[in-house]
């Protein structure tokens, strides 16, 4: 009820309508006793804000409220999301959704374009890497200023690297951007100098939201470890991002204000919501009913049960994540040491090639992803272009091909149509799926069938998330399945199959690296090398598509589908969003913020939308009659129950003197 | 020392040795754990080797030091939650507030109402009253709470065919509102309707049924008979007679379950979004968080234990064949 009507209207609609209701309260009393009464106060008590809904639907400006109302209130967008956002500190959160809220607050150097990610300019304007490669000078967009009018300059950037490059807990979310930067400095208010120790193409998208110094000196080292970063009632969070954070209710909402002061200019929307709910059917419940404009991450099921309806426009987004079923290729710590229990067979690249030939990946795709997908291959989503590599020979699904390599591989079948290890045993594998993805949970059901087709015993178990990090960080597993997503710089990605991510061990321990099918391969290593200090574009793409290959070949992965982003928003409310990438990737949730800067309320000027009969200002419209409908239903429950008790208490006296 | 003295001596040491135990068993159950959640909170990360091993060190120190700052400190009040880089204390009191105010309300109305169908029910044994409002109560009962609630939620937030949907879905306030002012107070009752209702409706049976029984048991006295010989008026007799004699077990009830208030609902506050404790602690389990989870545990068992003394002493008050 609330989200949207209220919204439009954040006066307070109460005061006006609750005269009535408490004269039907005296009414009430008179005729009834004690505990009635107090029994009715509370039923109304409990009713009043349903009671009240009419003057809001009725856009009758309360008299009693102190502000004028607008005529054409802000218009504010809401966005539904599953998970609340556990920080508010750049410094400290950890979920994705918490980077959308410091890239609306922060700015960053440089963005990544709409159409294909490449590196555009942020907050600065343009950059030059030293014919020396050994500095980088970023030229600062002149003229800024952080949301409470101090100058917004190269020392605020110059501070905020310093400061993660000299911390210690301020390297947590940036390390890697910075592990090479030497030196940053500001020779002046419009450049910023970052030296480096090597060549790094890394300082082409370098994701350090830039803090104010005037804000961020006064939180030393320690302090920041737990600064919440949050809004008081009259003091909103210093930024410079389009979206001023202005309230911040945990595990409820956070809101935004659009910042007049943006260097790309102010964005169409005035006020900016997102509301947290605990389960996705409640994300798409809310967005059928009008609470939120804005569904992020649905579930299928749920998707196509929203998407027809009218108001309501569904987009299955190209995305950058991939899902993959891991194999254990022999565990072991960085320097060699074998560790775990992982199936021998595994570690045989044919073993491999021949699972991978068993996965019907457009089976996965149709059923598990409803459609909403593509089939996988390479660890670098075809959505980067730029970077993914179409292998030339696919692993298409070919059980009879899978048959040969295990044969070649030396596991025939037996007699009993069971395939035997080297000393006669069933060949038998561990396979793990993710509890807390009922995606996971399917995919490893339909994969265990395969496998078995092909005369392997597979023993499934679905272990939690951090279960299963354990397990393959000690290498005690054969095979198991989970995800990841791609980041538009590669380095990251590729570097979770370097031979340096295997575990580590400290105290008798042994800890994961970001490694979890431990493989090591020199050639690949190599090459991961080169393309970390490959400043050229293209010359770096083509280092990375051969390090695809060799994953590929390998097949340490069988990437199994790119699953699509499903949103949906309340297009009878909003139009025109931008896709990135253009008419295929995500509406929102994006390297960037570009949506946010193009998002129009439907009606207002400037839009020729088709639904042009539903202006901004009635948009609230469908919510209208529910609620006078509403009001009344209100009003007769009230009464309802208070005749109901009244004539209760009536018979039972009567009785009573029987 | 008077009998009476020496009962609540023993309920309250009994108690305090409960508490005690459960201190120390809270610590160990949750060591015993699987998982990696440093590894799960860093997946996917930008973070340097060298931080991530940081981090695991300030997790990982041995189990003598970090039962010591455990037992120093139980609540955590400075002791940070390995996901949220917060004192877990801090993360309780955020949402503690929202859980007592839904559970808590929950069960005085569900043991107001509850109690009175008891009552009715047992006076007019057999009547109609007694028959529907046995078998509602005890159906309500019988149901999930999460399935209710997403009845309740489907009917009455989104709303079926001409019946609109009233209210929100889910939440405790709406972004917006000034929190402070009245339309913010009316706010929050608005986003309790249908979460409380859902729990108080759970309730109910438990409250009509132990009330309905001990009254029938008490309506066969000798002295009620007395009572209405005198001439007395059946309601009078029911009132002053009859009702306080037989409300002793409902309120060893009803302070039992406010030792739940706290621990609250977590399949009712996830059907309704509602930012309780509950999902603090089904959140605290993914990792697992286990200073958070301890934290929260503990004070399940606090609530609990404190409840139980509190019903043991009243009862002492209320029904002094107890203290002898």
């Amino acid at each position: 009820m609330t989200g949207e009507p209220i919204n439009r209207f954040p006066v307070k609609p109460w005061p006006a309508v609750q005269a009535p209701r408490a004269s039907e309260t005296t009414v009430t009393q008179r005729s009834a006793r004690r505990r009635t009464a107090a029994a009715l106060i509370v039923v109304i008590a409990l009713l009043m804000p349903m009671a009240a809904m009419p003057a809001v639907s009725a856009k009758e400006p309360p008299s009693a409220a102190p502000t004028p109302i607008p005529i054409f209130p802000a218009p504010s967008f809401t966005v539904g999301v599953t998970e609340d956002i556990d920080s508010m500190n750049p410094f400290t959160g950890i979920v994705s959704t918490a980077h959308e809220m410091y890239q609306l607050m922060y700015p960053t150097l440089t963005s990544s374009a709409t159409d294909d990610f490449s590196a555009v300019p942020g907050l600065a304007e343009s950059w030059q890497e030293s014919d020396d490669k050994t500095t980088w000078t970023y030229k600062i967009r002149p003229g800024l200023t952080w949301s409470d009018g101090k100058p917004l300059t190269a020392r605020d950037a110059a501070y905020t690297f310093k400061r993660i490059i000299e911390g210690d807990y301020e390297q947590t979310n940036y390390g890697s951007y910075v592990a090479n930067i030497t030196k940053a400095e500001a020779p002046d208010d419009g450049t910023l100098v970052l030296s480096v120790k090597r060549p790094t193409p890394v300082m082409l998208r370098l994701a350090v939201y830039v803090l104010p110094e005037h804000v961020w000196s006064e939180i030393d080292g320690k302090e920041v470890r737990s600064y919440a970063n949050e809004p008081t009632a009259d003091q909103p969070v210093v930024g410079a991002g389009p979206y001023v954070l202005v309230e911040r209710r945990k595990g409820q909402f956070i809101r935004f204000q659009a910042n007049p002061n943006y260097y790309l200019g102010k964005p169409n929307i005035d006020e900016l919501t997102f509301r947290v709910y605990t389960n996705a059917d409640a994300v798409a419940q809310a967005l059928r009913k009008g609470e939120i404009d804005f569904a992020d991450d649905m579930q299928a099921n749920v998707f196509n049960a929203v998407k027809g309806e009218s108001g309501i426009t569904g987009v299955n987004a190209t995305y950058y994540g991939f899902n993959q079923i891991g194999f254990n290729v022999g565990a072991a710590l960085t320097d060699g040491t074998p560790i775990g229990d992982g199936h021998p067979a595994l570690k045989d690249p044919r073993v491999r090639q021949a699972l991978n030939h068993a996965i019907n990946r457009e089976a996965l795709v149709r059923i598990v992803l409803a459609g909403y997908g593509t089939p996988g291959s390479t660890i670098i989503p075809p959505l980067y272009a730029n970077l993914h590599l179409q292998p030339a020979t696919l692993f298409d699904y070919d059980p009879e091909r899978a048959g040969q390599l295990l044969d070649e591989a030396g596991y025939p079948l037996g007699a009993d149509g069971k395939r035997m290890n080297k000393n006669g045993k069933p060949l038998s594998f561990r396979l793990l799926g993710r509890q807390e993805s009922p995606q996971s949970r399917q995919t490893v059901q339909f994969v265990a069938g395969w496998f078995e087709d092909l005369g392997l015993t597979i023993d499934t178990k679905i272990v939690s998330e951090d279960t299963l990090i354990e397990l393959n960080g000690e290498g005690r597993f054969d095979i198991f399945e989970w995800g990841w997503v791609v980041e538009p710089d590669p380095d990251y990605q590729l570097s979770t199959f370097t031979c340096a991510q295997r575990s580590s061990q400290k105290d008798g321990t042994i800890y994961a690296g970001l490694s979890d099918s431990h493989f090591c391969n020199e050639e690949y290593d190599q090459l991961y090398a080169a393309q970390a200090v490959e400043t050229d574009v293209a010359k770096r793409a083509a280092i990375v598509r051969a390090m695809q290959q060799i994953v590929y070949d390998q097949a340490p992965y069988a990437v199994t589908f790119y699953y699509d982003k499903l949103q949906a928003y309340r297009s009878d409310r909003f139009t025109d969003f931008t896709q990135q990438p253009k008419d295929a990737g995500p509406l929102l949730f994006q390297f960037g913020t570009w949506s946010y800067q193009s998002i129009t309320p439907v009606g207002a000027a400037g839009t020729g939308g088709e639904s042009g009969t539903n202006g901004a200002s009635d948009a609230d419209g469908d919510g209208g009659p529910n609620l006078a409908l509403m009001g009344g239903l209100a009003a007769l429950v009230v009464a309802g129950i208070g005749v109901a008790v009244v004539i209760g208490r009536r018979r039972s006296a009567g009785e009573d003197t029987e | 020392m008077g009998p009476g003295t020496r009962y609540a001596l023993r309920s309250i040491a009994s108690g305090l040795g409960t508490l005690l135990f459960v201190v120390v068993f809270n610590f160990f159950l949750f060591r015993l754990l699987p998982g990696d959640p440093i590894g799960l909170y860093t997946r996917g990360r930008n973070v340097p080797p060298e931080q991530i091993a940081a981090l695991r060190a300030e997790l990982y120190k041995p189990i003598a030091e970090q039962f010591l700052t455990y037992l120093a400190n139980p609540l955590a009040t400075t002791i940070n939650s390995a996901r949220y880089n917060r004192p877990v204390w801090e993360l309780i009191c955020e949402r503690i507030g929202a859980t007592l105010l839904l559970v808590g309300t929950a069960t005085v109305l569900a043991a107001v109402i509850g109690t009175w169908i008891g009552i009715r029910a047992a006076w007019k044994r057999g009547q109609r009253f007694d028959k529907v409002s046995t078998a509602v109560t005890l159906t309500l009962y019988a149901m999930p709470e999460f399935w209710l609630g997403m009845l309740l939620l489907i009917t009455f937030g989104v709303g079926i065919g001409v019946l609109p949907g009233m209210f929100p879905i889910g939440g405790i306030r709406t972004p917006g509102v000034d929190a402070s002012s009245l339309a913010g107070w009316l706010d929050i009752v608005w986003h309790m309707v249908l979460p409380v209702t859902t729990l108080m409706f759970t309730y109910l049976a438990e409250y009509a049924l132990v009330m309905r029984a001990s009254l029938i048991d008490e309506m066969g006295q000798d002295y009620l008979t007395v009572a209405r010989a005198k001439g007395l008026l059946d309601r009078t007799v029911r009132r002053r007679h009859a009702v306080p004699n037989a409300i002793l077990p409902t309120i060893t009830l009803i302070f039992l379950n406010l030792g739940f208030v706290v621990s609250g609902a977590i399949t009712v506050e996830t059907v309704f979004s509602w930012p309780g404790l509950g999902l603090l602690s089904y959140e605290a389990l993914r990792g697992p968080d286990i200073a958070l989870l301890q934290a929260i545990f503990l004070l399940f068992s606090f609530g609990v234990i404190v409840a139980n003394i509190i019903a043991d002493l009243l009862y002492a008050v209320l029904d002094p064949r107890v203290r002898s």
